[in-house]
């Protein structure tokens, strides 16, 4: 018996019946990597996700669902939801409770998402400037470090916001921002973020416009009022799509600024004491809500953990009935070669070898399905932050 | 070189049993064997072989007495010192005719292919004409190509004893001919032994001996 000899027929065996042998590894690879890969990414979820959440002591929005509003203030995802006024934050900061943070995280530039907020968000998440500098006016922003990777953007380069319906002419209109700042990686969605002052959100949604001087425009932009005090401009004003240091003195807005809208607060308390009397304090409050993102994350992965444990025993038992049937195959290979090992015999192998033969190619077949799925399970651990984008949003 | 003794042979589940008194061939010489279809011709080269084990008797291959070898001693002592021409071919689809010829190497302990070796197999496929073919799949042969490759796998480890199973029964009278002054002409080069089992009287005249399987074999069992 020799393995040179054995390596030699059985790879030749493998290759000679390779629709076969892929199949089988095919098979098998699945077998190993579909509960590897889930488990390891939903722990690469949680553990993202987790950190995140473990990062912000409260949040506070309209009620509704605490996990969107929770995803809204981490990771800037549901942008349709339902926003408070910006009240509520002036509120929580007059408490003397806790630190408000507003954050409007509803407008995109491409795929990134426009976050409006103050410094105090950089300060909270600590920040480090990998260029330039915070947003200091109205139009000017921060970029996280993916996006000026993505674009190719640094300071002094531009961010376009987008268009939320490109047929809504009452609609939101794109408005350019000066890059003053690019962001050091987080490792976190602030990367993927473009961060303004709340003001330029809301200038970005029509609550806030700038233009030329009423007293400078021509017969053609007024509108005829009967009174020579009183002047009103018609819609052929050109709105500003820029705020520049030369028209950023013409922006302005019409109704009260805490009326305006923030999707979500971030709510730094204090200290212990402070977190339970303010967490009291909304326990009662109907249209908003106060959420510790780290106990809505308990409760999400209760729920993902619970799901996974179910899709896990389906996989085994999936991976169990794949085995059997590659089990078979090798079997029913055996006898449909028992002329071929009739060969090896009258030649001179002993059936010691022939049992050697069968269980080198099954190992052959096992061992390279494993190294595969390793392959590929490192191939998704690398690919983990895209996919965590991906389902997280 | 062969001496075989009061040899009693019963398939499983057979009530005739296949008796071959005594038989023997000398180092160097070639035997025809011939017969009828079923009286015994492939049992008595299996028995010779160490294929099969006899009930009974003696089987002395080269001053070792086969029937009483192990198993895997039996199946190495063929490997070494047995060269078989099977009437089927036994080649491995799967493996090129070149890897076929070698197979027999392989299963050897060391199973290492040397230039020499590779040499042989080239030597054997110039004679027997398959040199283009080397190559290829069996699957892609003619029944003459895979018999002469069938026979070069039997020749290319210069074994003292070559067993052949009508290794010309599949082919036309030109590549009967061709396979069997082949075979002899390999077999005095080496001096070897050869048994070979045919029907084609045209070829007796060739071999050193022709011997009636059924005047060799006497009926018994019940």
């Amino acid at each position: 018996m020799n393995w040179s000899g054995l390596f030699h027929l059985g790879s030749r065996y493998l290759a000679g019946n390779r629709t076969k042998t892929i199949l089988l590894v095919s098979a098998f690879t699945l077998v190993w990597l579909l509960p590897a890969a889930i488990t390891l990414l939903a722990g690469k979820v949680e553990e993202h996700l987790r950190s995140r959440a473990d990062e912000t002591p409260l949040v506070l929005g309209r009620a509704g669902s605490a996990l969107e509003l929770t995803f809204n203030a981490l990771h800037f995802t549901k942008p349709e939801m339902a926003t408070l006024p910006y009240r509520e934050a002036l509120k929580v900061a007059e408490s003397g409770l806790a630190q408000a943070i507003p954050l409007y995280a509803r407008f995109h530039a491409g795929s990134h998402s426009i976050v409006g907020t103050t410094f105090d968000y950089f300060r909270f998440r600590e920040f480090d400037y990998a260029e330039g500098r915070a947003f200091l006016r109205m139009g000017e922003c921060v970029v996280g470090s993916a996006v000026a990777q993505a674009n190719e953007i640094g300071v002094g380069d531009y961010v376009i916001s987008s268009p939320e319906t490109l047929f809504d002419l009452a609609g939101v209109y794109p408005l350019k921002m000066t890059v003053c700042g690019v962001l050091e990686s987080t490792g976190s969605p602030d990367d993927e973020a473009v961060f303004v002052d709340l003001k330029t959100t809301w200038i970005i949604e029509g609550l806030g416009h700038g233009h030329i001087a009423a007293a400078e425009a021509g017969e053609d932009e007024r509108l005829e009022t009967g009174n020579e005090n009183v002047v009103r401009l018609n819609a052929s004003v050109v709105e500003y799509n820029e705020i520049t240091p030369e028209t950023v003195e013409s922006f302005h807005f019409h109704g009260e600024e805490e009326d305006n809208p923030v999707s979500a607060v971030i709510v730094v308390p204090f200290g212990a004491k402070e977190q339970a009397l303010i967490k009291g304090r909304y326990a009662g409050v109907k249209d908003l809500s106060l959420v510790e993102p780290a106990a809505e994350m308990d409760e999400l992965f209760e729920t993902v953990f619970s799901v996974q444990r179910i899709v896990l025993g389906m996989l085994v038992l999936v991976g169990l009935a794949t085995l059997a049937l590659g089990l078979l195959t090798f079997l029913l290979s055996y006898r449909l070669r028992t002329g071929e090992f009739a060969s090896l015999r009258h030649m001179g192998a002993s059936p010691r070898m022939l049992k050697a033969l069968i269980g080198f190619e099954a190992a052959f077949v096992f061992a390279l399905s494993i190294l595969l799925s390793v392959v590929l399970l490192w191939s998704l651990l690398s690919l983990a932050p895209t996919l965590i984008r991906l389902l997280v949003g | 070189m062969i001496f075989c003794r009061k040899l009693e042979f019963r398939y499983p589940g057979e009530s005739v049993a296949l008796s071959f008194p005594e038989f023997s061939v000398e180092a160097g010489e070639t035997v025809a064997l011939i017969g009828p279809s079923g009286c015994g011709k492939t049992t008595l080269l299996n028995l010779i072989s160490g294929i099969l084990v006899p009930d009974e008797g003696v089987i002395e291959v080269g001053g070792e007495q086969i029937q009483s070898l192990e198993l895997a001693a039996r199946q190495s002592f063929r490997l070494r010192n047995i060269g078989l021409v099977p009437q089927n071919f036994e080649l491995l689809d799967y493996l090129t005719v070149r890897e076929n010829i070698l197979l027999p190497l392989r299963l050897l302990d060391r199973g290492r292919i040397e230039k020499a070796h590779e040499n042989r197999v080239e030597e054997l496929a110039e004679k027997t004409g398959i040199s283009p073919l080397l190559n290829k799949l069996p699957s892609r042969l003619s029944q003459g190509e895979r018999q002469r490759a069938a026979l070069c796998r039997g020749l290319v480890g210069k074994p003292p004893l070559i067993l052949a199973d009508e290794p010309t029964g599949n082919l036309d009278t030109d590549n009967q001919d061709r396979i069997v002054s082949l075979l002899l002409e390999e077999a005095g080069a080496l001096k070897s032994s050869v048994i070979m089992i045919t029907h084609e009287p045209s070829l007796y005249g060739r071999f050193d001996r022709v011997e009636n399987v059924m005047s060799l074999r006497m009926e018994g069992g019940e």
